[in-house]
């Protein structure tokens, strides 16, 4: 609590929540502040992933080269191994996408809006410019390409 | 704001509930305090904030002027999306299924007292990005004769982000400036470039010095929320990723200014005459000509017998 007479104000921001849960405000029409978070939810996942990577690919110096490729035979159908490649192709595969839409977009300033007269309904240029498309393509690509990579991993 | 158009012909319903999140800066205390308030057709939620303070409680404090979407003072979250209350129809945001209003102060900005935020260090970062006009020739600027030469083309380059009202919403819905302090923001950014981008202007390598910060453009992460949210449609998203990709090539040595425009030569009179459209007549009784010669003088005192 504050002293007598003294007046503070109160810093109000949401902080890192606002990085990942993309409903902390209701924002319309902005499917890019979703694409936002995933992307990094999934560049923070792929660290992980890679250390895990880095750590199971001992496997071989540890415990020999019979046992990694037996481990390797049993990955078949549905198996917690499996289900791990399926769930980084997801991550990656997402990351990967979007990932060059934004190089396209941050690094080369293509597919944003060009300067207009704002007219009714204004609405901001970028919103209706081509990296909307460019988004759409990625969330649909993101999916297809998954359930392939889901189809080659469990059969 | 066609769906305010939309709903500006509907009627809201008969009372809603406005439910404001308050904030005593003496005890620190927040709270949420629910108001009824009677409605009519085209009220905003300006408006409704108003006849809760005049009628209900008049101890809320915010912040309004205009009351007409022009000089960005009433931003606040309206049911959870930043807003400015006097340009959002309550028919916009409640309905007879959910007749309930939620208003809270803006994210992002320190909270004075109820709805009221303090924009200091948004002015202040404003004021950073050198928010106006700035060429080698001073003397020039100070005394100028004649204006600098602009094409409608180029001002179309920054009309866009020079419709800014500074209303913080972008800021407030941006999901760097909720984490980080420092950062320019969106608003402060958008400026930069709108400055940067125009012809007139000679200090584009001072701005992206600036931009270059390690507060400024490369902090964004296109989320687009703050062109979301903007009443103007100034496009702070945009705008800052054109500014990013200047930046690059800049730093890669690859951008310049393609053109900066001089000053207007003084005009001289020509003497020419334009001539009256084919359709256009004169009143009876009106001679054109005998009127340039000696100039008509209107004796007002004999106006009013
Ligand atoms: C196909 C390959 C990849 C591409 C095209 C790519 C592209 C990008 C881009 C453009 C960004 C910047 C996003 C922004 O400005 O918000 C980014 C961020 C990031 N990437 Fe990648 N990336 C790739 C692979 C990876 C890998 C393998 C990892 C992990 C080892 C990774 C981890 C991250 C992280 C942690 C971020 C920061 C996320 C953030 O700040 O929001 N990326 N990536
Ligand atoms: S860019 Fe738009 S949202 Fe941001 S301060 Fe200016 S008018 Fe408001
Ligand atoms: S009161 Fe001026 S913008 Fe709302």
């Amino acid at each position: 609590m504050a002293g007598r007479g003294e007046r503070r104000f109160l810093k109000n921001m949401p902080g890192w929540r606002a990085s990942f849960n993309p409903w902390i405000l209701k924002l319309p029409n902005n499917p890019e502040r979703l694409a936002f978070v995933l992307h990094r939810v999934t560049g923070i996942l792929l660290i992980l992933i890679l250390f895990l990577h880095i750590t199971v690919t001992t496997t071989p110096a540890t415990r020999g080269w019979e046992f990694w490729v037996e481990e390797i035979r049993k990955a078949q159908g549905i198996t917690p191994v499996t289900l791990y490649f399926f769930i980084f192709a997801g991550i990656a595969i997402f990351h990967g996408l979007n990932g060059i839409r934004l190089l396209l977009v941050e690094f080369l300033g293509c597919c944003v809006g060009k300067p207009e007269k704002p007219k009714p309904p204004y609405i901001s240029a970028t919103l209706k410019a081509p990296q909307r498309t460019l988004l759409y393509i990625v969330f649909a690509l993101w999916i297809i390409l998954w359930m392939i990579a889901g189809y080659i991993i469990f059969t | 704001m066609a769906q305010a158009l939309k709903s500006a012909a509907k009627y809201p319903p008969k009372t809603v509930r406005v439910k404001i999140k308050r904030y005593s800066p003496e005890t620190g205390r927040e709270w949420w305090q629910v108001y009824e308030v009677e409605t009519y057709r085209g009220m905003t939620v300006l408006d409704a904030l108003l006849q809760v303070k005049e009628k209900r409680d008049h101890t809320i404090v915010m912040r309004y002027s205009c009351r007409m979407g022009v000089c960005g003072s009433c931003g606040m979250i309206i049911n959870g999306t930043p807003r400015l209350a006097c340009q959002t129809q309550v028919s916009m945001v409640a309905s007879e299924e959910n007749p309930e209003i939620t208003v809270e102060p803006l994210k992002n900005f320190p909270v004075v007292r109820d709805l009221l935020t303090d924009f200091t260090s948004f002015f202040e970062k404003h004021r950073k990005v050198k928010p106006y006009l700035i060429r080698r020739d001073t003397q020039e600027q100070e005394n100028p004769k004649t204006e600098y030469r602009m094409t409608p083309e180029e001002l179309l380059e920054i009309y866009p982000y020079s419709l800014c009202i500074s209303c913080g919403l972008c800021v407030s819905a941006c999901p760097v400036s909720a984490s980080d302090e420092g950062f320019l923001g969106p608003q402060a950014l958008a400026q930069l470039w709108r400055y940067t981008a125009d012809v007139r202007d000679e200090a584009w390598r001072e701005r992206l010095e600036i931009a270059d910060d390690e507060n400024g453009a490369l902090k964004c992460h296109f989320a687009a929320s703050c062109s979301a949210v903007c009443p103007k449609a100034v496009d702070p998203g945009g705008a800052i990723q054109m500014l990013r990709s200047a930046l690059l090539k800049y730093k890669l040595g690859l951008w310049k200014k393609r053109k900066i425009s001089e000053p207007v030569p003084p005009l001289e009179p020509t003497g020419e005459k334009v001539p009256l459209p084919p359709e256009a007549q004169t009143l009876p009784g009106v001679d054109l000509e005998a009127m340039e010669r000696e100039p008509v003088v209107i004796d007002a005192s004999k106006l009013l017998d």
